[in-house]
């Protein structure tokens, strides 16, 4: 039934539009970045028509390979602690009830009502060495000197967290909604107790939603540029910011073309698990008809 | 081994301006087939959510074979819930749906296997069990819940509308199988229906509930021909009411003055006040064309619509300002319809099948 309509369908005008500017807007630019990759820079700083492997041979450097799997690393356990942070808070907000589900969800996003980057210095003037924590913690005495945070990798953790933990709680929050609410029931009557119906029912019935929702968060992790790059200095660049810095700081055009390119496969990739794993789950929703 | 309710009662709300259980009081014997009867609202949900542990009460007890259980978690309880949408875990193969309970309690890979092979093949569905649960029908799905919940031997059974997700057909074919799995386990079953035709066909004996009070309990047969209550005549079958007042009576009757006549009724010892409701069935009542020597009992009308069923014809009959329903059996094959639209005719019915039943305040 769907392949034909697939093929039988003229597509509309509304969407020629929106597929003009997707590849107008993304698919241009990314073809012409690509094409840029596999160019060279003359000493002038302009870019030379020869065609070269250069620019990827020079991104296996060790000094951008240790970048790169700093920035997976990173992008790991940032999506890692808002897992741990986040499931908690889908699954009480899951099973609240009337106006505290409400509220719980409209504090989730309040934060999105203000601009990204007023946001990342907002936190800057939060964690900053005389920011409010620090005064804070010091006026208490509980510290003789600030803490550090702004400018470390703790404050990149920090942002991160800050900014993709809703992102995370939802999927998950939306798949606890959809669990039955007699399937715990069930498995308390025929003998589970809180922790059984937790781990034998509960989590079971909503691990795709749990990965697809860390994938939701780690892809953009990886691209990040603004979060480094304002909490967290020099020392702690992600694969972004190395490649920012070298179109607008080295002057060096087709070599970041390349780490986009390196990155953009990244991105690919996590993102074709992705599809191979909600492929999967609609297998398995297509065996209903069967 | 019977399982008793009482004073069992149910407040939501903190304030109490919830849903309210009034005190329910009634006693279901082992292996009896007993329905929890009512339209939507009516309590009959939360009556078996506290059988089964999933709600506490606010006051009463609850005993299964002289163990107070009232306050036990669900498991606790030796009885299970087979659920409304069957509420199988989607992520478990029918096998392991039913082994559920057994591999919680430890119990060996073999005894697993041999009893989950048994309870599936009580409920007949022994070669779906590699299936996944999203392989399966919906009235394949109700056996497997009803298999799950009969896996490790409960002493009670309940059952949430459990036939109400299943299309017509099924369900009259499923209902005659629970009732014999009922009779074959020999468990008691609770089940709650707002499906009088379901009740009537499965209980042995039934609680008819509105809003929050349990208004009788009892056989299908008493329920429908001795209601206590008119909503439950209502509730069960079709009715024909005449509201009146008690005028007078003799040892063996009352007679009821109502607009359309004076009527007599049997006594049947309920305790009357003024204001009554006589309620007739529809298949008690007679037409006549003449009007008969009986001079009791009579009533005047015309028939303004009817209908052949076959075995019977429905007929409605506008008395002054109301109908009534009777129901005639097609007692005769070639017999000429002998009554038509717009005719004049005479209702009566046998003193001894009228109910006079008090109209309730509200």
């Amino acid at each position: 039934m769907e392949p034909q309509s697939k093929s039988s369908k003229p597509i509309p005008a509304t969407a020629l539009v929106f597929i003009g500017w997707l590849f107008l807007m993304t698919f241009l630019p990314f073809l012409i970045i690509l094409g840029m990759s596999f160019l060279e820079r003359t000493p002038l700083g302009t870019i030379s028509f020869h065609f070269s492997f250069d620019n990827y041979l020079r991104s296996f450097q060790y000094i951008y390979i240790k970048v790169l799997f700093k920035t997976v690393w990173l992008a790991f356990m940032a999506t890692v602690s808002c897992l741990l942070i986040g499931f908690p808070v889908a699954y009480h907000l899951a099973r609240s009830r009337g106006w505290m589900k409400q509220l719980g969800l409209i504090l989730l996003f309040i934060p999105f009502w203000t601009n990204f980057i007023l946001r990342i210095y907002g936190l800057v003037a939060l964690l900053g060495n005389h920011g409010l924590i620090n005064q804070l913690l010091m006026q208490l005495r509980l510290i003789h000197s600030p803490l550090e945070i702004l400018y470390t990798r703790t404050g990149v953790y920090v942002g991160l967290l800050y900014n993709y933990l809703p992102f995370l709680v939802v999927p998950i929050f939306s798949s606890l909604e959809k669990l039955d609410p007699s399937l715990r029931e069930a498995a308390f009557d025929l003998g589970a107790n809180r922790f059984q119906v937790f781990w034998k029912v509960v989590v079971p019935n909503i691990k795709e939603g749990v990965f697809i929702g860390s994938l939701f968060v780690f892809i953009p992790m990886l691209g990040e540029y603004v979060i480094p790059d304002l909490l967290g200095g020099a020392k702690e660049a992600f694969l972004g910011n190395v490649m920012v810095s070298q179109f607008f700081v080295m002057q060096d055009w087709p070599f970041g073309s390349a780490i986009a390119g390196i990155l953009s496969l990244l991105l690919l990739f996590t993102l074709w698990l992705q599809t191979r794993w909600s492929r999967f789950g609609n297998l398995k929703d297509g065996g209903n008809h069967a | 081994m019977p399982l008793e309710l009482s004073g069992l009662t149910k407040t939501y709300g903190k304030d109490g301006s919830g849903f309210k259980l009034w005190p329910v009081d009634f006693t279901i014997e082992t292996g009896e087939f007993f329905c929890l009867l009512g339209p939507s609202g009516c309590g009959k949900t939360t009556v078996l959510r506290l059988i089964g542990g999933f709600e506490t009460p606010t006051g009463g007890k609850i005993t299964l074979n002289q163990k107070d259980i009232t306050r036990l978690p669900p498991h606790k309880r030796n009885l299970h819930t087979v659920f409304q949408r069957y509420a199988l875990f989607p992520h478990l193969s029918i096998f392991e749906n039913v082994a559920f309970s057994l591999r919680l309690k430890k119990v060996g890979r073999t005894e697993i296997n041999v009893r989950v092979l048994e309870a599936l093949r009580l409920v007949q569905i022994e070669d779906l069990k590699d299936r996944q649960t999203h392989q399966i029908s919906g009235g394949q799905a109700q056996r497997v819940a009803l298999a799950r919940a009969l896996v490790d031997r409960p002493e009670v059974l309940l059952l949430d509308e459990p036939l109400s997700a299943l299309d017509p057909e099924l369900r009259v074919k499923m209902r005659e199988e629970l009732k014999a799995l009922c009779k074959k386990v020999g468990l008691t079953f609770i089940m709650v229906t707002h499906d009088q035709e379901e009740a009537l066909q499965l209980s042995d004996r039934m609680a008819v509930m509105r809003e929050g009070q349990c208004l009788q309990v009892g056989t299908p047969k008493t329920i429908y021909e001795d209601p206590v209550d008119p909503f439950v005549a209502r509730f069960i079958g079709q009715v024909n009411e005449i509201n009146g007042e008690l005028f007078g009576d003799s040892p063996e009757t009352y007679s009821l003055q109502s607009p359309l006549g004076i009527f007599r009724v049997k006594k049947n010892g309920h305790a009357l006040t003024k204001r009554l409701n006589l309620i007739l069935r529809p298949e008690k009542m007679r037409l006549l064309r003449q009007r008969s020597q009986v001079q009791e009992n009579l009533i005047e009308g015309s028939i303004c619509d009817l209908t052949y069923l076959g075995s019977r014809t429905e007929y409605t009959v506008k008395v002054k300002d109301t109908t009534f329903k009777v129901f005639e059996q097609e007692l005769e094959r070639l017999k000429k319809r002998k009554l038509n639209v717009g005719d004049n005719v005479y209702l009566t019915w046998r003193t001894e099948d009228a109910i006079l039943l008090n109209t309730p305040h509200d």
